[in-house]
């Protein structure tokens, strides 16, 4: 699988187009405009409303007006054939009775009708307006006055015309409106009729309506006399659709509000994890790109998908290059191709998701040959899809140079010490030889001069003489302890006993105690199996251990120094134990003490417990410590007995 | 009465030179140790010191400066080991008499004890001698010192008397009161005297 994709994501993304100031202004000054004009539209619609309201609201008045007008004109119209007929004398009482009760009944508050043959000139009320309607030829009214039961009435005075008096109907304003105004009038309007003052005189209905400012009010002429009409309108009644319409309208604005409010923070969201992923991914790049180990990641197939610059300096080929390759890979080493591809192919067939580090050959570009260490993971996508593999590639040439290089040194600084440790010892041992000889000269001299000068009998040269042998013997042992130390040649081993080793070591480093004033003593077990050894090699061991246990105590009174040497055997072999008594191992340098070139001497090379340690084990013996009782440390070496 | 001492921390070499200077007539008195040798309070008698250079305890070295120290001027002859010829050169440098090198020939290294004893010897009675004139110049007035010192330049009486404006008479008498003094019988003498002095 090559998935395009996949590589991408671990290319340096371009750097985002940041947003100008207006990017941001446009939709706010749109979304401003926009509320504007929608408010301003229900407003308007509102106002229409309103007006339309208004219109009809008159049109209804005027309507109403002309009808009770109507009415009043065509009652006094009535009123006046009655009475004329009436007059007349034509008809009979009975029916100008039933005429008259017949008006009344259809009258719209005509409450009754009367005859007025002639009026008192003196009258106040009825003189003028008689006067007036006789001269117009047409009906006056009065002004409107309280009765008793509250009601409210006026007059109308129909003149008949030819001195035959006048007809009087009387009007209850109330019962005029009950009678006039229509049902669906009453239902949306409030009917007032009002006086000068304002004061309300009759009413259609008794409800108040809830709102003022929808009202109107107009001359009630007839009957004049300062009567006005004045119609409230009820709550208008809401109309469904267009309030439904601006409710949908608003809520369409809200909704597109929130959700380019939702949409913004999206954007941010968006935005800051953007910049998170670009920094994120900065950052591993420039700690990918920091690292030493090679990084290279591979598709199912094989395929380089991806490399780190280390990868490249160490291979030698670019990014780019490695990315077109196909395996084999041409820094597989030629000789270890082959184990390589068995080794990639296994991989690939995913015989295994956890590898231990492989160590391979590879080859960089210029024909150098590297070893590394090579680690394996599974790559996982997000999704959880396996698609590749991740290897960190370690270079470790130089380690393994290095290993190499101490192996030699190792090898070289066990030899360089064993001659280190022999020349220390012929030194030492050719001062020591120089006491003895000194001393067998200055005694022969002295047995010469008496010889010479006579001074002396023989039996006087025996002392003497006897002296020097011993000295002669003293030198002699040195030598062939010299002798012994110095032929040693290629290690041999041979069963010998432990016991003859600690004797010789001791004969060897005897000098030395004497001289730093400290006291040697052993304690050999009789009867000790053989060991197979190299016995030079293990007195070598011996007497390095014994001049570490006399190093240890330089520092102590010359009472404490002393050095205790024992022999012992048991199931698991013979041991040999140093026991110093001096100030004891720290715990700092107990774990390092026998680390190569650790030293805690000011002229030690750091090489003595390292060698010895070495010497043991080629012998399968183990060496090791332990504080002894009392202060100081006990150096135990353990060979397995047997031949 | 000036001896030989020898200081060595080998037993052996010890008896040997013992019995090698026993040999030779000669007796030697040994320490083991520089301690041993400073512990005794015999330091005194020592004529000529024959010092190992490598000792446990108070090294040789050691010991040589702290004869230095406190005064002791005997000649002191280094035996050494192989390697310490560099140790032995530095303390010749330092006024010691000689050094020899182990294993040594051992009847030149008794002539070398001897000649330094002997001049250790000769150093005392030199320095005793010394003493002695510097007690008889003590006894002179400061008038006889005027005139030995004229005397001592060859001046003749006369212009001694008018040099320090007294009469021959009376320098006649310093000058035989000199003599006297000094237990000298003439000018020559007196000058031989003074001259060993310096």
């Amino acid at each position: 699988m090559n998935s395009p994709s996949f590589v991408s994501t671990f290319r340096p993304r371009a750097t985002p187009v940041s947003a100008p100031g207006w990017y941001w202004m446009v939709p706010r000054v749109a979304i401003a405009l926009f509320l504007l004009a929608i408010g301003t539209l229900v407003w308007w619609l509102h106002r229409n409303d309103l007006d339309e309201q208004r219109s009809t609201m008159i049109n209804d008045v005027l309507w109403m007006e002309q009808d009770l007008r109507f009415h009043l004109d065509r009652n006094a119209e009535q009123m006046a054939q009655i009475g004329r007929e009436a007059a007349d004398g034509r008809l009979d009482a009975r029916v100008i009775e039933a005429r008259q009760r017949n008006l009344i009944a259809n009258g719209h508050g005509l409450l009754r009708v009367d005859t007025i043959a002639r009026i008192d000139a003196n009258d106040p009320d009825l003189s003028g307006p008689a006067r007036l309607a006789e001269q117009l030829g047409r009906a006056a009214y009065l002004p409107p006055y309280a009765t008793a039961d509250g009601d409210v009435h006026f007059d109308v005075l129909v003149p008949l015309g030819g001195g035959q008096g006048w007809m009087r109907g009387t009007y209850s304003i109330e019962q005029m409106l009950a009678q006039s105004v229509p049902w669906w009038f009453a239902e949306r309007y409030k009917l007032d009729v009002i006086d000068n003052t304002e004061t309300v005189l009759a009413s259609k209905s008794k409800v108040a309506a809830e709102h003022d400012e929808m009202n109107y009010a107009l001359v009630f002429d007839p009957p004049g006399h300062g009567l006005r009409l004045r119609v409230t309108a009820y709550r208008s009644d809401t109309r469904l659709l267009p309030a439904l319409l601006v409710v949908t309208i608003v809520g369409l604005a809200f909704t597109m509000l929130w959700s380019l409010w939702a949409l913004r923070r999206h954007l941010v969201r968006r935005l800051e994890a953007e910049q998170a992923l670009r920094e994120e991914h900065t950052f591993r790049s420039a700690m990918e790109n920091s690292l030493s180990i090679g990084l290279r990641a591979r598709d199912l197939s094989g395929r380089i998908t991806h490399v780190n610059p280390a990868f490249c300096r160490m291979v030698g080929w670019s990014a780019e290059e490695l990315m077109a390759m196909s395996p084999p890979m041409p820094y597989w080493a030629p000789e270890e191709a082959e184990h390589i591809r068995a080794l990639h192919d296994g991989i690939l067939a995913g015989g295994a998701t956890a590898h231990e580090a492989l160590e391979l050959k590879f080859i960089r570009r210029n024909g150098e040959r590297f070893d590394v260490l090579i680690s394996e993971a599974p790559l996982v996508d997000a999704d959880g899809h396996h698609v590749g593999w991740m290897s960190s590639v370690l270079d470790i040439t130089e380690r393994k140079e290095a290993e190499e290089l101490y192996r030699q040194q190792q090898e070289k600084l066990q030899f360089t010490g064993r001659l280190i440790t022999m020349g220390e010892m012929a030194s030492t041992l050719a001062h020591e030889l120089n006491q003895p000889l000194s001393a067998i000269a200055s005694y022969s001299t002295a047995c010469l001069n008496m010889v010479d000068n006579g001074s002396g009998s023989l039996a006087d040269l025996k002392e003497p003489l006897a002296k020097m042998n011993a000295q002669a013997r003293r030198a002699g042992t040195i030598i062939r302890r010299v002798h012994e130390f110095v032929r040693r040649s290629e290690p041999k081993r041979v069963a010998c006993s432990l016991n003859d080793v600690v004797e010789e070591a001791l004969g060897l480093i005897e000098a030395d105690a004497r001289k730093r004033d400290i006291r040697i003593s052993s304690s050999l077990a009789g009867a000790l199996p053989l060991v197979s050894a190299d016995r030079v090699m293990i007195e070598q061991v011996l007497l390095n251990l014994i001049r570490n246990g006399m190093d240890a105590m330089a520092a102590c009174p010359p009472e404490r120094r002393r050095l205790l040497i024992q022999t012992s055997a048991d199931a698991e072999g013979v041991q040999v134990s140093v026991r110093d008594s001096g100030s004891g191992i720290p715990p700092e340098v107990a774990d390092k003490l026998f680390a190569p070139f650790f030293t805690t001497k000011p002229d030690g090379m750091g090489m003595g417990l390292n060698i010895c340690r070495s010497i043991v084990e080629l012998h399968r013996g183990r060496l090791w410590f332990e504080s002894a009782d009392g202060g100081g440390t006990v150096f135990i070496l353990k060979l397995p007995a047997g031949e | 009465m000036s001896q030989i001492f020898i200081v060595d921390d080998d037993e052996a070499i010890r008896d040997a030179l013992g019995w090698l200077f026993r040999s030779r007539g000669h007796t030697v008195r040994t320490w083991p140790s520089a301690e041993a040798l400073i512990g005794s309070g015999e330091i005194a008698h020592c004529g000529c010191l024959l010092l190992d250079i490598r000792m446990d305890g108070m090294s040789g070295l050691e010991l040589f400066g702290w004869l230095h120290e406190h005064g002791h001027e005997m000649p002191v002859i280094f035996l050494t080991g192989h390697g310490d010829v560099p140790m032995a050169v530095g303390a010749i440098k330092q006024g010691a008499f000689d050094f020899v090198e182990k294993p040594f020939n051992d009847n030149e290294l008794v002539d070398r004890a001897l000649a330094a004893l002997d001049m250790h010897q000769q150093q005392l009675s030199k320095r005793a001698a010394a003493q002695a004139i510097e007690e008889r110049v003590a006894q002179l007035t400061q008038r006889e010192i005027e005139v030995m010192e004229r005397v001592l330049a060859g001046q003749m009486n006369k212009v001694i008397a008018s040099d320090l404006g007294v009469t021959m008479r009376t320098v006649e008498v310093h000058r035989a009161r000199i003599f006297e003094k000094m237990g000298v019988r003439s000018a020559v003498e007196l000058a031989q005297v003074l001259a060993a002095r310096k």
